[in-house]
């Protein structure tokens, strides 16, 4: 309502100082790039994510596995992302107790030394209290809660959930007090009330998605690294760690940017006459002169 | 090039007494061990070189002379490279038949697997950039019923009979050319699917039909291998691939120290010379030793599944039992131990 109120004037002078401000913004920018390149060229990339970007992050650490000298990770240097694993249970806890599911693997799971990265150490956003975390507020006290399940848009938190306007899960019938605990905010919720530690999603995702977390038990959906002997040891990949549960209806899986494609053959100047059938080109295989020499 | 000969044909007059030196030595290792230290690296090289000519096919040698060609090997990488390079030569396990299931599926095309394979089988990183994984982007078709009956377009009044979901130009189903060079800014796209190629390992393989010298051949765990020491350079095998997975050293490869992978295997990653042919071989390096390959561990997504097909409690096996499979050229008569599947 008070946007309203403020006059042209004003208006007029907001927005000249934000096209000042941007065209200055911008030239620094533009002197900057120069240099800027040239350090990207040389600096390694160190830091890098493991399936989704944005949410596990892992940093190379040098000498891990000393009798071949190499390092816990190896990143891109072009996408950042994890390129080669020299250590392939680094940082990981057991993966705990797992409940059993009635079909032919029963038992396969149960002497396997799975391990999972914990994801409970990353909840510390804002470390106002080291042990109580999310639930220094979010114990269903201090901060209140609608008693209906009614989505709603919240403003609150855009900071660590930058995806919370965006939620879209179960067809905007699921909204966050369906998953995320009420009364304990460190931990997520299934649909009888039990609590659920971040570190298992599996448990919580399970719960409506039984295909799938059957065929993960397998071993057949989702990610593992480690050995592959059946019955060796493993670090497995869980639900959120590729998945983004808030938006996972919009993408299953968010779209990354891919490593730099193959040289040409030499002699090649360029890659055009792939591109003879594609929808770019003419159109969709359409029967045009340019697609039919 | 007449300098570079001219060195060889001097470092092999200077080995060969080296060679004749030691060859009233029991073992062969413990005195090129000992002798490392005095030698300069160009004179172990030029020695371990001209050794490597009397060197029997791979799999015609004693333990003995494996292990003599093993320890020449690790003495000289490790010179030529400046850290300590291991070389395997340990043999297929028992009860197992190495078997890839890929899910095109859920494949996105974003080519980590490609690198991951570079970095760890110690590929030639540029001039003759070798890399044994090729992701293909394939074109989505539309399968519409309109399409169905249709002949040539440019040919209305003509009948060409049905061909069903497609025709000569419009093509129902896949593209007709995958494109190899695809670089958008983020994969996956909506309109395509990404088709990773690479070695087999076919039970009947065509490369190791034709190799005239027999230096390709099947190991009892499946593996198609290559002792790159006997391989002539003929490239007879490359012509019989039907999925092209051979690579060919066109020069000597350019291999940096620094990201030289140092845990090789005589028949799989250890650094390969000028004018020989390599390809994929399920890492075996690691997976011999139990650990999943390279490109498995990267998939971002989990669509590269790996396992002993022998073992019905195994990944590969389970897909197997529940998915939808394919094998890439299936009609070539080839047995490809490497499944596609979708879910």
């Amino acid at each position: 309502m008070k946007i309203k109120k403020i006059t042209k004037v004003t208006f007029g002078a907001l927005v000249a100082g934000t096209v000042i401000f941007g065209i200055g913004h911008f030239q620094t920018q533009a002197q900057q790039e120069q240099p800027a390149q040239q350090a990207a060229a040389t600096a390694t990339v160190t830091e890098c994510f493991e399936s989704r970007e944005g949410y596990t992050a892992r940093s190379r650490v040098e000498n891990v596995v000393p009798e071949y000298g190499y390092p816990n990770i190896k990143c891109s240097q072009t996408t950042g992302g994890v390129l080669w694993w020299g250590d392939p249970y680094d940082d990981t806890i057991p993966m705990g107790d797992m409940p059993d599911i009635d079909d032919i693997t029963k038992g396969d799971y149960l002497t396997e030394d799975a391990v999972i990265k914990p994801r409970e150490p990353q909840l510390n956003y804002f470390n106002m209290d080291p042990d109580k975390h999310c639930v220094m507020c979010h114990d269903g006290k201090a901060v209140p809660f609608p008693k209906d399940k009614k989505p709603r848009m919240i403003t609150m938190h855009q900071d660590i959930v930058e995806d919370s306007m965006e939620l879209m899960h179960g067809e905007g019938a699921i909204w966050c007090l369906d998953c995320h605990n009420a009364t304990n905010r460190n931990t997520l919720i299934d649909h009888r009330g039990k609590e659920i530690s971040f570190n298992q999603p599996q448990k919580l995702c399970g719960k409506c998605h039984g295909v799938e977390y059957r065929h993960w038990r397998m071993g057949i959906h989702g990610k593992r690294i480690g050995s592959w002997i059946a019955g060796g040891k493993k670090r497995w990949w869980v639900c959120t760690e590729c998945h983004n549960p808030h938006t996972v209806q919009t993408n299953r899986f968010q779209p990354l940017k891919p490593e730099p494609a193959p040289a040409l053959p030499k002699g090649m100047k360029n890659a055009d006459h792939e591109s003879v059938h594609a929808p770019s080109a003419a159109g969709h295989g359409e029967a045009t002169p340019a697609a039919m020499h | 090039m007449p300098a570079e000969e001219k060195k060889e044909v001097k470092g092999t007059t200077i080995s060969r007494r080296q060679f004749f030196k030691q060859a009233g030595a029991v073992s062969a290792a413990v005195a090129a061990a000992a002798a490392s230290s005095v030698i300069a690296p160009e004179e172990a090289e030029a020695r371990t070189t001209f050794a490597e000519f009397f060197q029997n096919n791979y799999r015609l040698m004693t333990d003995e002379e494996k292990k003599e060609a093993i320890a020449r090997l690790e003495q000289r990488h490790s010179e030529e490279y400046g850290k300590k390079v291991t070389v395997d030569g340990s043999p297929a396990m028992k009860d197992v038949l190495f078997g890839y299931a890929l899910n095109i599926q859920k494949c996105i095309g974003c080519r980590r697997c490609v690198y991951a394979c570079v970095k760890e089988n110690n590929q030639s990183r540029h001039d003759t950039e070798i890399q044994w994984i090729r992701v293909i982007r394939m074109e989505k078709g539309n399968f519409t019923v309109d399409d169905m009956d249709k002949g040539y377009p440019n040919s209305p009044n003509e009948s060409f009979g049905i061909q069903v979901g497609g025709n000569a130009y419009k093509n129902a189903g896949v593209a007709l050319e995958g494109q190899h060079y695809y670089q958008p800014e983020r994969v996956p796209e909506k309109d395509a699917f990404y088709f990773p190629v690479q070695c087999m390992q076919c039970e009947k393989p065509p490369c190791v039909k034709v190799c005239p010298v027999r230096t390709t051949y099947r190991d009892p765990d499946g593996i198609v291998v290559i002792d790159y020491n006997w391989c002539i350079g003929c490239r007879m095998c490359m012509g019989a691939c039907p999925y092209w997975a051979r690579r060919f050293n066109w020069g000597d490869p350019n291999l940096p120290a620094e990201e030289m992978n140092p845990k090789t295997h005589y028949l799989g990653n250890r650094p390969r010379m000028r004018g020989v042919v390599e390809k994929c071989t399920f890492c075996l390096q690691r997976t011999r030793k139990g650990r999943y390959p390279a490109c498995v561990e990267v998939c971002p997504v989990g669509a590269r599944k790996f396992g002993n097909l022998l073992d019905p409690e195994s990944e590969v096996r389970k897909i197997l039992d529940r998915k939808k499979v394919f094998r890439l050229k299936a009609d070539m008569n080839t047995y490809p131990k490497f499944f596609y599947f979708i879910d």
